[in-house]
């Protein structure tokens, strides 16, 4: 390496490529990843050059920032097998469903509005009067639901069994990848592939906006690394961005900035891993990351992680960030905010929550308790005492650049302002 | 022949039609005394000098002023015109341009936004010195106080009768319109703001007691040039009380005054201010870089990179009161989150600034490799050998390199992307021409060991694909790299010259003549005995007789035309 500063830094320093992780809901976000799945060129020996890597790996570290990120999905319904019963219904369809029957038409005296608001607290009220997108377990599942049922439907994604599924798998069937190799464990896209919020033009889609506007990051450190094309034994850690994505003036991200690693542990997973042929991949590690929507602070969750990454020539990393998530995480961040926090970490007032878990199930087609209990039924890993399983291979896309991890100090110079 | 004229003739003979190489305000005979061992002048020589300066304020000295005279918050509303740049310096401009209406319009905007708020219910008992009997009449001599207080500040010597007399009326002129006392010092103040005594700097000149039929600065001239050339603002009270008192005429008097202005903070803001302009940092005005090529240059990156030049100049300096020849290979540096993604580093701050230090094995060498040189003088798409050479012979060694002709063609170096080429390549293509190879034997030498940065400031090892040639000359002697172009400027004696030349010229606002060449021979002695320490220099200037000399108009010399009141001319 020839051409650095030494900077006087408060800590270890690992170049890195951050990641975003990735929100969802009604704050729409345009994906720059491909709409569709992409095989990465997992067998192509990348093409570096050695005054790139010798850029990106220093002193035995190097770093990425995710910048872009989104849920590695199968074909669009309208294009494939995937749905042949149909679309889920969702609210809409619920409501539809309510005005046949003598409580969902309109009272004498009831004006418009009132009558549209009264049909939809009726299909998100539970019998025993709780509201279903925060107590999603008190409904029943929703019979518009419609599964992803298709026996052969190709998806973007990594094995997470590594071949055979265990025992504890709950009889959940894998997808052939769409790079040919069968084993895919993918049961959220079996769940959220016939919404249309989840098609390649859904709401869903993408997480770039609050992403590039900095509301969270991942960023991925490389540790004892000696080569991006073959090393055998390294030391990777996932974690939380705590700064934004630095930007050109054309809004891409820029490489080779500087990002603090979040400070609370619980944002830091720690794993080995390993670069065969240019394709990183790692051990198992729980991850965990930030969730920011409309001001709704929740986690996302990856128990059992794996990493698959293609080292492309111009130093980013592409591929696969892939995991279980608990069935209660995934409904919290992904369907309805009943866990969701202010920025100060206290739980959100409640109009907040109930305001924007409807508001995504409006956006994005779906039911909360039809949501829960889809994803109790998909539900493919970590089986509890009775060998229900309790968490949902999840399978995201992420592209991350060339970037400097530091530890340091993040409070932020407004902090004093916001315990006010 | 003194090294450097043979370095000069060398160079004028390699320039073909380039010969018209020469020292901008430097001459060849002073270089040659200057680069003579033998000739190291200690005792200031007998005093040349030029006419009494009319200068006016530049953006950075009005915004001191005012901040000085009331306070840092004053709201300054108007906007500046662009200094005018003449011999390399916007601080000879400043006595050399005129003053167009808008500008003028500027003006008029800011002193109304000025003494607004300085006569505004809000603050008018921190500024107004005195209580009006009533805010509804006429109080003569609270009056007569504020004018005759913030005219000393303003005009930077005590108003005169006819003056203070007319800002008296226009105060009691506009309470009695609009009612208010308070209304009446605004629009006397505004009327001060407005003076061409504050916007320009004019010296007045009186005889000088201690040479027969020589000419001097008045004290009050004397302290706005000490404060200007010393803090870059206007004369605070213990300078204005010392020239009032006639301090700076007696022994000790204008050390005492000296010293204590070096020793104060204020000096960093006179150090920043005058290499701001040396290095041309207006030009960041001016400059672009393509985003698809540069996507990580943007204003945060331009802004930085001025402030991170400064930086390490003041710090190196004043702070650590370091060596001005060591400012071209200094691993020292400060950087910011945007700087670091161009200079590929990592920066932990996450907001403002920390010091770094380049690596042993780093390319970079002191401020020449800063993105406030690279970038500057390089082209939007591309990096530019010549540009960079031109610019540094002409900004630091005080060499001027003819612009090009008009009809050059530039296809051969214009195609910056053609495969297994390096600017070397294509510089060799467009020299074949000998119209052009004259100038570039001045340029490239030193432009190309700097190619290993390209046109934002980012290092690369390769263009094109093709392993780059580093190797270049500067002054006879050959290196390689940046490193090597540093340690040349750092060894080359015309480096200390130029800035000699040049903090001189920006003090007095003029160009200098042969006749001061023995005095800019004597501040090079002087300025090598102190281990080439600026803080020094300055202090040399602050205290020769020479800065505060004046020649006058030969009618005044000759006594054919009164001196105005007060005994000054």
């Amino acid at each position: 390496m020839s051409n650095h500063v030494a900077g006087r830094i408060r800590g270890k320093v690992w170049l890195v490529a951050m990641a975003g992780t990735c929100l969802l809901a009604p704050a729409i976000l345009a994906a720059t990843l491909p709409a569709k799945e992409v095989v990465p060129a997992a067998t192509a020996v990348p093409a570096m050059t050695p005054e790139l890597e010798e850029e990106i790996v220093r002193g035995g570290q190097a770093g990425f920032v995710a910048t872009e990120f989104a849920y590695a999905l199968g074909p669009d319904a309208k294009d494939s097998t995937a749905c042949p019963a149909g679309m889920t219904g969702g609210a809409r369809a619920l409501i539809e469903g309510l005005r046949k029957r003598p409580e969902g038409q309109r009272r004498e005296g009831e004006t418009p509005q009132a009558f549209e608001r009264r049909l939809s607290q009726t299909i998100n009220t539970a019998p025993d009067g709780r509201n279903l997108c925060l107590n999603p377990e008190a409904g029943l599942p929703d019979p518009n639901w419609r599964m992803v049922t298709g026996s052969n439907i190709k998806v973007g994604g990594i094995d997470l069994d590594e071949g055979g599924k265990p025992a504890g798998s709950c009889g959940q069937k894998d997808f052939p990848g769409t790079d040919g190799k069968p084993g895919v464990d993918n049961q959220f896209y079996r769940v959220v592939g016939c919404m249309t919020g989840f098609q390649s033009s859904g709401a869903a889609n993408g997480f770039q906006t609050e992403m590039l506007t900095g509301s969270w990051g991942i960023l991925i450190a490389l540790g004892k690394v000696d080569s991006l094309t073959n090393d055998p034994d390294i030391e990777v850690t996932i974690s939380a961005n705590a700064d934004p994505v630095q930007l050109s003036a054309d809004r891409k991200p820029l490489a080779f900035a500087t990002y603090a690693v979040d400070r609370d542990p619980r944002y830091r997973a720690v794993t080995r891993g390993r670069i065969v042929g240019g394709v990183l991949t790692i051990d198992p590690a729980d991850v965990r990351l930030h969730n920011v929507v409309n001001g709704a602070y929740t986690d996302r969750v990856l128990r059992d992680a794996r990493l698959r990454l293609v080292v492309n020539p111009d130093g980013s990393l592409e591929g696969h960030l892939a995991g279980f998530t608990p069935v209660d995480a995934m409904y919290d961040v992904q369907f309805g905010a009943r866990s969701a926090r202010t920025a100060k970490g206290d739980l959100a007032p409640e109009r907040a929550r109930l305001n924007t878990s409807m508001g995504r199930a409006g956006a994005l087609g779906y039911s909360c308790h039809g949501a829960y209990h889809a994803l109790r039924q998909a539900a493919d890993g970590h089986p509890d005492a009775t060998g229900r399983c309790t968490s949902i291979s999840t399978q995201y896309r992420i592209r991350l650049i060339p970037a400097f991890v530091v530890q340091t100090q993040t409070q932020s110079i407004n902090a004093p302002l916001a315990v006010r | 022949m003194s090294r450097l004229i043979t370095r000069l003739s060398t160079l004028a003979a390699g320039a073909g039609l380039c010969l018209a190489l020469v020292g901008a305000g430097t001459s060849a005979a002073r270089l040659e005394a200057q680069t003579d061992a033998s000739a190291p002048a200690m005792v200031e020589p007998a005093a040349t000098s030029g006419a009494p300066a009319l200068r006016r304020l530049t953006e950075s000295q009005y915004r001191a002023t005012i901040a000085d005279v009331f306070a840092s918050d004053v709201p300054i509303a108007g906007r500046f015109e662009r200094g005018l740049r003449e011999q390399g310096l916007i601080a000879i401009g400043t006595s050399m341009g005129g003053m167009s209406p808008f500008s003028f319009e500027q003006y008029d905007i800011s002193a109304r936004s000025i003494a607004a708020d300085v006569t505004s219910e809000k603050r008018r008992a921190q500024f107004v010195p005195c209580k009006p009997k009533a805010e509804n009449a006429f109080d003569a001599a609270c009056a007569t106080k504020f004018i005759d207080s913030y005219g000393l500040k303003l005009f930077r010597r005590p108003l005169t009768r006819d003056e203070q007399a007319r800002f008296l009326a226009v105060a009691k002129a506009a309470q009695v319109r609009l009612g208010g006392f308070h209304q009446g010092l605004e629009f006397a103040l505004v009327g001060m703001l407005q003076s061409p005594h504050f916007l320009m700097r004019m010296e007045r000149m009186e005889k000088d007691p201690a040479r027969a039929g020589a000419w001097r600065l008045d004290a009050w001239s004397r302290a706005a040039r000490l404060s200007y050339f010393l803090t870059n603002s206007t004369p605070d009270d213990e300078l204005l009380r010392a020239a009032g008192a006639g301090d700076l005429d007696r022994p000790g008097g204008l050390q005492q005054q000296v010293d204590r202005l070096l020793a104060s903070p204020r000096v960093e803001a006179a150090v920043r201010a005058f290499f701001w302009d040396m290095l041309q940092f207006d030009g960041f005005n001016d400059l672009f870089k393509d985003p698809s090529i540069y996507p990580a240059y943007n204003s945060n990156v331009a802004r930085d990179a001025q402030e991170q030049t400064l930086r390490t100049i003041v710090s190196h300096l004043v702070t650590d009161s370091g060596d001005y020849r060591d400012l071209f290979t200094t691993r020292k540096t400060w950087l910011t989150r945007p700087l670091g993604v161009i200079y590929r580093v990592p920066v932990a701050t996450r907001n403002g600034w920390e010091q770094a230090e380049y690596s042993a094995a780093s390319q970079r060498s002191g401020i020449l490799t800063d993105i406030s040189m690279l970038a500057l003088h390089s082209h939007p798409g591309r990096s530019s050998a010549t540009l960079r050479g031109k610019s540094l012979r002409e900004i630091l060694l005080c060499q001027k390199v003819p612009d090009p002709p008009a009809n050059v063609n530039f296809t051969a170096v214009d195609q910056v992307t053609r495969p297994g080429s390096t600017a070397r390549m294509r510089l060799a293509e467009h020299n074949a021409n000998p119209v052009c190879a004259g100038c570039h034997k001045l340029t490239d030498p030193i432009g190309l060991t700097l190619e290993s940065f390209d046109g934002a400031g980012t290092f690369r090892a390769k263009e094109n694909g093709v392993a780059l040639d580093l190797s270049g000359s500067l002054s006879g002697t050959k290196f390689t790299g940046a490193q090597g172009l540093g340690k040349a400027f750092q060894e080359n004696p015309a480096t200390p010259t130029c800035l000699v030349d040049k903090l001189y010229r920006s003090a007095i606002g003029r160009a200098t003549s042969d006749g001061e060449a023995p005095y800019l021979d004597y501040l090079g002695a002087k300025f090598a005995a102190n281990g080439y320490r600026l803080p020094a220099l300055m202090r040399a200037i602050a205290l020769s007789r020479t800065f505060y000399a004046v020649t006058p108009p030969p009618a005044v010399a000759d006594g054919k035309k009164s001196t105005k009141k007060e005994g000054s001319s």
